[in-house]
C-alpha cells in the first residue's frame, strides 16, 4: 500500500476552554503506517488532539485533516477509536461485546476479535462487571483492534493497568501489527515497556508539538525516553 | 540492559541507542561467531518483535538487511534460515573484520599514533604471541 499523504495533519490548531488552550497553534504532520507515540504530561493536549481528531469536539481556528478529509462521521468509519476512561455494558460478557461490534462497527471481524481475545487471555464468558480493570482493557482494546481500519487511536491504553494486563495488551498489539498495515496513535505517560514499539514519536507540551519524528532518531540524538523527557521537559518524568 | 536468549541467540538491546542497528549487528556477530548454525532456522520475525518488545518492521528491516548480507535465506512458506554456505559466512567475517580494522586504524591515525605504537601496545597485551609468522 503506497500511502504518501499524512494521515493526521494539523496546521494552527488551537482549541480553547475558558481562556486555556488546550491546543495552541498546533502544527503537525503524521506520516502514514507508523506506530506513533503521543507522549508528554498530563494536561498537554494529547486528549485533546484525539477528540479533535474524531470529531469529538470542534477546533476554534486552524485546519485538521485525517486520511485527508475534514475529520467527521465518514473519517470515522476508518477509525478505531479508545477514548480515556473508556467503558462497556456491565452485563454483557465479553463475547456479547464483540458480537454487538460485530453486527454495528463497520468491517469488524469477529474472528479476528476472538484470536486477540485468546491470545490476550480473555474469557469470553466473564461479564465485564466481574472483570479487573485490566481484563475491561483488554476487551476494549479487542473491540478497537478487530475492524480492519487504517487508523487506530488509543488514549491512554496503559492506565492504572497491571503489569500482567499491560504485557497482554503489547504482546496482543505486536501479534497484530506483524500482519497489517495500520497507523496507530498510543497516547501514554507510561513508557516503559513499550517505547520499543513506536517507530515515530510526538512530544507535546502546553498545546503544542515540541518535536516530532522518527524514533530511531531520537534515540540517536538524545538517547531513551527517560533521558529524553529529562532533556524536554526540564523537570524529572514521574510516572 | 539484560541479555535475552531466543533460540540460540542472544540479545542486548539498549533502549538509548537506535535498534535497528543493534538487532542487526548482534545477530551478525552471532553468525559471524558461530553462535547460530549454518543452515540453523531463524526465529519468525513475530517471534523477536515479541521477546525483544519492539516493533516488528524493525525486526522486518533488520531481516532484509541479513538477507542483503547473504548470511540469510527466505524459504517459500518456511521461514528465514542462517546461510549454509561457510564460505559466505567466512567472506562476511574478513569484510566485517576489516571494516572494524579501518575504523580502528582511523581513529588511531586522529590521535596521532603511529603504526610502531600500536604494535608496542599490541605486544604488551598478548606477550605470548610470537608476533607475526614472518
Amino acid at each position: 500500500m503506497m500511502v504518501i499523504q499524512p494521515i493526521v495533519q494539523c496546521v494552527q490548531l488551537s482549541k480553547r476552554y475558558g481562556k486555556k488552550y488546550a491546543l495552541n497553534h498546533l502544527d503537525l504532520s503524521i506520516p502514514a503506517g507508523k506506530i506513533v507515540g503521543v507522549l508528554g504530561p498530563n494536561g498537554c493536549g494529547k486528549s485533546t488532539l484525539f477528540r479533535a481528531i474524531t470529531g469529538l469536539i470542534a477546533p476554534d481556528e486552524g485546519e485538521l485533516r485525517v486520511l485527508g478529509q475534514p475529520p467527521g462521521w465518514q473519517t470515522n468509519r476508518h477509525i478505531g477509536y479508545l477514548p480515556d476512561r473508556a467503558r462497556w455494558y456491565p452485563r454483557h460478557t465479553a463475547l456479547q461485546a464483540f458480537e454487538w461490534g460485530a453486527s454495528f462497527l463497520p468491517g469488524f471481524d469477529l474472528e479476528a476479535a476472538k484470536t486477540f481475545a485468546a491470545y490476550m487471555d480473555v474469557d469470553l464468558e466473564m461479564s465485564l462487571a466481574g472483570m479487573s480493570k485490566g481484563q475491561e482493557a483488554r476487551v476494549m482494546l479487542i473491540l478497537c483492534m478487530a475492524p480492519e481500519v487504517p487508523l487506530i487511536i488509543l488514549d491512554e491504553p496503559f492506565a492504572g493497568i497491571d503489569f500482567i494486563s499491560r504485557e497482554a495488551i503489547i504482546s496482543g498489539m505486536i501479534d497484530y501489527l506483524e500482519d497489517r498495515e495500520v497507523s496507530i496513535l498510543i497516547s501514554t505517560h507510561d513508557i516503559q515497556e513499550v517505547e520499543g514499539l513506536f517507530d515515530y514519536i510526538v512530544l507535546m507540551d502546553q498545546g503544542k508539538a515540541i518535536w516530532s519524528g522518527e524514533s530511531e532518531e531520537l534515540r540517536g540524538q538524545y538517547g531513551s525516553l527517560h533521558d529524553v523527557f529529562r532533556t524536554f521537559y526540564k523537570r524529572e518524568w514521574s510516572r | 540492559m539484560e541479555e535475552q536468549k531466543i533460540g540460540s541467540l542472544r540479545f542486548k538491546i539498549d533502549f538509548s541507542q537506535p535498534l535497528y542497528e543493534q538487532i542487526l549487528d548482534q545477530v551478525r556477530s552471532a553468525i559471524a561467531k558461530g553462535e547460530i548454525e549454518l543452515g540453523a532456522k531463524m526465529p519468525s520475525v513475530r517471534e523477536l518483535a515479541l521477546e525483544l518488545r519492539v516493533n516488528p518492521n524493525t525486526v522486518m528491516r533488520a531481516y532484509q538487511e541479513l538477507e542483503r548480507d547473504g548470511l540469510t535465506e527466505k524459504r517459500r512458506g518456511q521461514g528465514t534460515y542462517v546461510t549454509s554456505s561457510a564460505e559466505r559466512v567466512q567472506l562476511f567475517r574478513t569484510e566485517l573484520a576489516s571494516k572494524y580494522m579501518d575504523s580502528f586504524l582511523e581513529q588511531m591515525a586522529s590521535l596521532g599514533i603511529s603504526l610502531s605504537e600500536i604494535q608496542g601496545y599490541l605486544s604488551k597485551k598478548y606477550p605470548n604471541e610470537t608476533g607475526g609468522t614472518r
